[in-house]
C-alpha cells in the first residue's frame, strides 16, 4: 500500500466519520462542527486529486461562508422550536438505514465490477505544470468555454441574494417609533429641550395660535402632548397664572396650553 | 489496490451521499437536513473531481466548481427558508410543516 493510498484512506475515512456524525449528532451544533470536519477531510482529499484551488475553494466558501451562517441560524432559531432527536418514527428509520445499506452495496458492486472507459484528456500533471498551474488552467477553462454558465451562475447569485432577502424580511415592517412620536412629556418649557435653542417669547406671543385639533392631554398634572410640534411655547405655571388672575381670557377646550384660544387683551 | 484507483474516491463519494440521503430521510431537524443536502453535494463534488483527475480532464474540475457556487445559493435561500419556518410557524421540525398538507 503506497503512502498515497494510506493519506486517502485516513481523510476518507476521517471525512465518513465525521459525515456519520452530522447525521448522528444529537445537538446541531455538533452536526454543524462534524460537517466542518468533513469538508477540511475533503480539501485534503481534493490536493490529492491535483484539484488545488477548488480544495481553497471548498474551504473558503464551506467552512467559511456557509457554515457560519449556518452556525447563525442556529443561534437565531429559538431551542425551544428544535424537535426531538429522531422523533420517535423507527419505522421511517429502519427503513432509511436498510435501503442506505442497499444503495450502498448497489454502487459499490457497480464501482468494483467496472473500469473507467474513456479517452483521457491533456490536462496530465505536467501539462498543467506547463501552463502554469491548476488556477491558470482553471480559468483558461472557465473563462473560454463556459461563459454562458458563468453568467447564468451570476444570475443565480443575484436571484439568490434577493430571494434571501425577501424570505428573512419580517412579517410586517417593523415601524420604529420616530423620536417626535414618543410621548413627549412637556411640562410646558420651550423647545429648547428638543436640543434647539428658541429664545422665550414674550408674554402673550401664544394669542395668536389658533389649533382646533387636540394635540394633548393633561394626566396627573402633567401635561402629555402627541409630539414636539404640539409644545406649548409657554411654561405651564404662566397659563396656571393667566387661569386664575385673568378673568377675560378664556381657553378653548382642545388641549392645555397649547391649543388654546385667548380672547381679549393679557394683562 | 497499491495506487489510488478510481474505486477509492467512488466508494468514499458514494458512502458520503448515501450518509447524506439517510440525514435526509431520517432527522427531523431542518438544520440538520440542510446540512446533510451540503453533505451529498459534497458528494458529487468528491466524483466530478476524483473523475477529473483519473481522464486528465479539466472539465470534472470547472463543474465542481459551478456546483460549489450553486451550493452557495441554494444554502442562503434554505437558511432563509429555515429563518421564515422558524419565525412563522415557531418550529424547525418537518413534522409540523403542513400548510400545503392541511
Amino acid at each position: 500500500m503506497s503512502a498515497e493510498v494510506l493519506v486517502f484512506d485516513i481523510l476518507a475515512v476521517l471525512a465518513v466519520v465525521a459525515g456519520a456524525g452530522v447525521v448522528l449528532a444529537r445537538n446541531p451544533v455538533h452536526s454543524a462542527i462534524s460537517l466542518v470536519v468533513t469538508f477540511v477531510n475533503l480539501a485534503g482529499i481534493f490536493v490529492m486529486l491535483r484539484a488545488e484551488f477548488l480544495a481553497v475553494v471548498q474551504i473558503i466558501v464551506y467552512t467559511g461562508a456557509i457554515l457560519v451562517l449556518v452556525l447563525f441560524v442556529i443561534m437565531l432559531v429559538d431551542l425551544d422550536d428544535l424537535p426531538d432527536f429522531h422523533g420517535g418514527r423507527p419505522l421511517q428509520r429502519a427503513a432509511a438505514f436498510v435501503i442506505g445499506l442497499m444503495l450502498l452495496g448497489e454502487v459499490a458492486v457497480a464501482v468494483l465490477t467496472r473500469t473507467v472507459v474513456g479517452q483521457p484528456g491533456p490536462w496530465n500533471e505536467e501539462f498543467v505544470e506547463q501552463q502554469g498551474g491548476n488556477v491558470q488552467v482553471l480559468g483558461q477553462f472557465m473563462y473560454s468555454g463556459y461563459i454562458l454558465p458563468i453568467q447564468a451562475i451570476a444570475v443565480i447569485l443575484l436571484v439568490g441574494t434577493i430571494g434571501a432577502l425577501v424570505l428573512a424580511r419580517p412579517d410586517e415592517p417593523v415601524s420604529r417609533p420616530r423620536p417626535r412620536h414618543t410621548g413627549t412629556i412637556s411640562l410646558g418649557h420651550p423647545r429648547g429641550a428638543e436640543g434647539e435653542f428658541y429664545e422665550p417669547l414674550p408674554l402673550g406671543a401664544g394669542a395668536s395660535i389658533v389649533r382646533t385639533e387636540r394635540r394633548g392631554e393633561m394626566r396627573g398634572g402633567i401635561i402629555v402632548v402627541n409630539d414636539a410640534e404640539s409644545y406649548s411655547d409657554h411654561p405651564a405655571w404662566e397659563l396656571e397664572f393667566a387661569e386664575s388672575s385673568a378673568d377675560e381670557t378664556t381657553y378653548a377646550d382642545d388641549g392645555f396650553g397649547v391649543g388654546r384660544e385667548v380672547k381679549g387683551k393679557r394683562s | 489496490m497499491n495506487e489510488l484507483t478510481a474505486e477509492h474516491f467512488l466508494l468514499l463519494s458514494a458512502a458520503l451521499f448515501i450518509i447524506g440521503m439517510m440525514g435526509v430521510l431520517i432527522r427531523r431537524n431542518v438544520i440538520v437536513i440542510f446540512m446533510s443536502v451540503e453533505l451529498m453535494i459534497n458528494a458529487v463534488n468528491v466524483a466530478f473531481i476524483g473523475f477529473a483527475w483519473e481522464q486528465d480532464s479539466m472539465v470534472g474540475q470547472t463543474f465542481a466548481l459551478f456546483v460549489i457556487a450553486v451550493a452557495a445559493a441554494e444554502s442562503i435561500l434554505g437558511l432563509g427558508i429555515i429563518m421564515a419556518l422558524s419565525r412563522r410557524i415557531d418550529s424547525v421540525d418537518v413534522a409540523d410543516v403542513t400548510t400545503l398538507r392541511d
